[in-house]
């Protein structure tokens, strides 16, 4: 029989059966989506960002959506012009009661977004009495088509600390504050809301980008009659930054918040990754548009496997033990010297860390022309490792420790 | 690797595999780890570079990726439908250590088809002429030589004695195999180039060749291929037998006088042609047909593509068997008696090597009786000019520079080599033209 391990987390005083909510996005748009996720096993949801329609009219710009491809490989990341919900408050009011109502174990996290102080208020309000566990506040949507919103508001640190307030005003729930990514330094806009009250931070936001350009009519996509903008970018390709930002958030004395994070996040290795970063709440929205509500499955699984394996008994015991390894570049250790190996048995011949050592980096690596292996000059290596990221054979090269009195910093020419 | 066979197509006589689809050339061409020294194109005997187009590929070039195919090998074409990769490109491919070989044939067919979607664009020419060279025989070598020559500015006669271009993949690969638009195609590259062709020109005599010369053509290549089909004894003098050249032919252009209808094929020979011999009969409607081959089946000299092919075209292999005796009336064979057998030596694959073993003898029915055993140079090769040395089968003997014993005059293709693939002939082609160049350029120095 399977054991399963205890994903459970506490986040804001609100219990989660597992760390795994949808992000505030079409894929938490209705009840009877969000109900079908509760049942594939997601923790929580975070609900789609509401509106009232009365203070301004949400149109969604079609096509919507463009995809940045890398070569055959589809999908690595996704553009949206996506606006928030467009479905009228009572409906959304009414879907929110009804999930709390059938799923009262699962956290219903309701995203609000006003267009002034009541707003927010009505809608902290509204959400409260509908039975939601905690509140969102979207600061950070990089495409609303209304001048004084998302992530405009999320690069205004005294709208971000007046909105938490006011929210935090109107309702006893906890709240957490949506960050955008759009920004140099994220610390003073979370800061921002931790002044106004927030209880913890969700980030990231997607990124403005510009993924394609149709090469037929030189527009960018997607190409929304003639016109495009540079709009919210999300899944694998932002994961990257998004750690950043997260171990940002996590490593920040002044902040000390828990932490929600989003971008990129597929897989139980993805999860922990931001767990061991700081996070304590995961959100995911572009692996579901992509494969479905189904991944959480293997998340969950894979997760819980991860921790039998390593005789972890809560995931408290993680979070963050990867940003704390994280120092300024200055502080590295200098006298820390690596030179890469290749393991002949595995070499294929093909060359490839040949020519991006020879062209990329310090003409270190050797190609017997008979044999057709590789193999490293120690004395020329300076152990970037690019060899080894090339490297089509996975488990070829590694490193080794040299000792650095031998070794020649500057690249020998 | 290459791409699957549509059954239904052999059966038609259509081309056999599909031209890959952008979206899977795209695929195809990302899984190449783009080597440092490209094995595959080190194995190339035409010298094609597929190292090369399949980065141009990779890297949305596709009109590069043309460029290079039929610059390197001007019946590129044609080889991406008919060569035994995985004897040459796919051989030493380095992924294969991983995973399957790169589809190299699918790949440069599918570069030559989308770049030629906007129109084949004429191919580089000067205005300066090297000088006049003739071509005799305008089958692969010949084109290979012609289109290499042309490349160095030389003014190039082909002269055919049949009525177009192409030699054995014009009339002798079958169709499922061999599109005849591929070698269209190749074909209007080539007369790009500014290559002429003087058809219905037999120029296989000594007074041709004094001719070419006083016309002021500085040197000759000879690739005229190979015509005499070998026979055995046993089947000479039968209605119903006769060799492959002359089937193919007849399976590719005048299907309907075999009339094989649920008729039985024996074809006797074990390489790349028995088999396409026997497919095509197959595909003409023919009941049973039988391969009978000394070889066995892990000797047969046809490629393992091939063996594929008539496998999956329920070929019903007599391997490992000789025939011994027949039964006919009226000099038409009804049936065929045979014999398995043993090499009385290992590696000789001779049928004086070959030891029948008792017990196993068989007949089979047979309405045609198709000989698929060698082919060997023509006998007017001998009269091509005075002092022309051949040697063994009638092969023209030459030189490590395609020289033959007559200065002037250069040798390459089949003709010379015994038969071989179309690429190799390109090579000894394109090889022999820049001899020929050598040559001229070092008698002009003089």
């Amino acid at each position: 029989m399977k054991n399963k391990a205890n994903l459970n987390i506490d986040f804001c005083g609100v219990h989660f059966e597992n760390p795994f909510c949808l992000s505030s996005s079409p894929v938490g748009n209705h009840a009877e989506m969000c109900a079908r996720a509760f049942e594939a096993g997601w923790g929580g949801i975070v609900y789609k960002t509401l509106n009232l329609e009365d203070s301004f009219k949400i149109v969604m710009p079609s096509p919507r959506l463009s995809a940045y491809h890398y070569h055959d490989k589809r999908f690595v990341g996704l553009q949206n012009a996506e606006q928030i919900s467009d479905r009228p408050i009572k409906d959304n009011i009414r879907d929110i009661a009804w999930l709390k109502k059938n799923y009262p174990k699962k956290v219903l996290i309701s995203s609000i977004m006003g267009f002034c102080e009541n707003d927010w208020a009505v809608l902290a309000k509204m959400s409260e009495d509908a039975g939601a566990d905690m509140l969102e506040l979207n600061f950070s949507c990089p495409q609303m088509a209304h001048k004084n919103a998302g992530h405009k508001v999320g690069q205004d640190f005294h709208a971000v600390a007046a909105f938490t307030e006011v929210v935090k005003r109107a309702s006893r729930l906890p709240v957490m504050a949506k960050m955008t990514p759009n920004i140099t330094d994220i610390i003073p806009v979370a800061l921002a809301a931790k002044d106004g009250g927030a209880d913890a931070i969700s980030a990231i936001n997607t990124i403005r980008a510009i993924t394609d350009i149709d090469i037929s009519n030189y527009t960018p996509l997607p190409n929304i009659h003639g016109h495009s903008s540079p709009t919210g970018f999300s899944g694998p390709a932002v994961k990257p930054v998004a750690m950043r930002f997260v171990s940002e958030l996590y490593n920040s004395k002044s902040l000390s918040l828990p932490i929600s994070a989003i971008g990129g996040i597929e897989t139980w290795i993805d999860a922990l990754h931001f767990l061991l970063l700081g996070a304590t709440n995961l959100q995911v929205t572009t692996g579901i548009l992509r494969y479905g509500y189904r991944i959480v499955e293997d998340m969950i699984e894979g997760l819980s496997d991860f921790m039998i394996d390593r005789n972890i008994s809560s995931l408290n015991e993680i979070i963050g033990l990867a940003a704390q390894k994280i120092v300024d570049p200055s502080d590295f250790e200098s006298r820390y010297q690596v030179v890469s190996q290749i393991d002949q048995s595995k070499c294929i011949g093909c060359g490839q860390c040949y020519i991006s050592c020879h062209d990329g980096a310090n003409q270190a690596i050797v190609l017997d022309p008979e044999s057709r292996k590789a193999s490293v000059d120690e004395e020329r290596c300076v152990g970037c490792l690019l060899c080894k990221h090339v490297c089509p054979v996975w488990d070829c090269i590694s490193f080794k420790e040299v000792d650095t009195a031998k070794v020649k910093h500057a690249a020998i020419f | 690797m290459k791409s699957p066979v549509d059954p239904l197509k052999v059966a038609q006589f259509e081309n056999m595999r599909a031209t890959l689809t952008l979206q899977a050339a795209i695929k195809e061409a990302n899984r190449c780890l783009l080597c440092y020294d490209a094995p595959c194109s080190a194995d190339c005997p035409a010298g094609t570079d597929p190292g090369k187009f399949i980065r141009q590929l990779k890297f949305y070039n596709y009109k590069g990726a043309a460029r290079t195919i039929r610059n390197n090998n001007i019946l590129g074409n044609v080889c991406a439908h008919i060569c035994p990769v995985e004897k040459l490109c796919e051989k030493a491919c380095s992924i294969k250590a991983l995973e399957d070989p790169i589809n190299i044939g699918g790949l440069q067919g599918f570069a030559i088809e989308y770049a030629s979607q906007a129109g084949i664009e004429a191919m580089d020419r000067s205005k300066k002429t090297s000088g006049k060279i003739a071509v005799v025989g305008g089958g692969p070598a010949g084109i290979g030589c012609a289109s290499a020559l042309a490349k160095l500015d030389y003014d190039v006669c082909i002269f055919e004695r049949s009525q177009e271009a192409g030699g054995v993949p014009r009339w002798n690969i079958p169709e499922f195999r061999l599109p005849a638009e591929a070698l269209a195609h190749d074909i209007e590259n080539l007369l790009s180039q500014g290559v002429e062709f003087r058809y219905n020109t037999d120029v296989q005599s000594e007074e041709a060749v004094t001719k070419l010369l006083e016309d002021g053509y500085e040197a000759i290549f000879i690739s005229t291929g190979l015509s005499r089909a070998f026979a055995l004894d046993l089947l000479d003098g039968y209605t119903n037998s006769i060799d492959y050249i002359t089937f193919l032919h007849k399976a590719k252009f005048d299907r309907e006088s075999l009339d094989l209808k649920n008729k039985n094929v024996a074809v006797i020979g074990g390489g790349s042609v028995a088999i396409d011999s026997a497919v095509s009969a197959k595909a003409c409607g023919a009941a049973k047909v039988y391969l009978i081959s000394l070889e066995h089946l892990s000797e047969l000299p046809a490629d393992i593509e091939e063996i594929k092919l008539a496998r999956l075209m329920n070929i019903i292999f007599k391997s490992g068997s000789q025939i011994t005796g027949l039964t006919a009336e009226n000099k038409r064979i009804s049936r065929l008696q045979g014999i398995e057998i043993a090499w009385k030596e290992a590696g000789k694959f001779s049928p004086e090597n070959a030891r029948p073993i008792a017990g196993t003898e068989f007949s089979m029915l047979a309405d045609l009786v198709i000989q698929a055993i060698g082919t060997r140079p023509g006998l007017e090769i001998k009269h091509f000019a005075k002092g022309l040395k051949t040697q063994g089968k009638g092969t023209i003997t030459v030189n490590d520079r395609f020289e033959t014993s007559i200065p002037g005059i250069f040798a390459g293709g089949d003709v010379v080599n015994g038969g071989a693939t179309v690429v190799q002939a390109v090579g000894e082609g394109k090889n022999a033209a820049e001899s020929i160049d050598n040559y001229l350029s070092m008698r002009r120095n003089k």
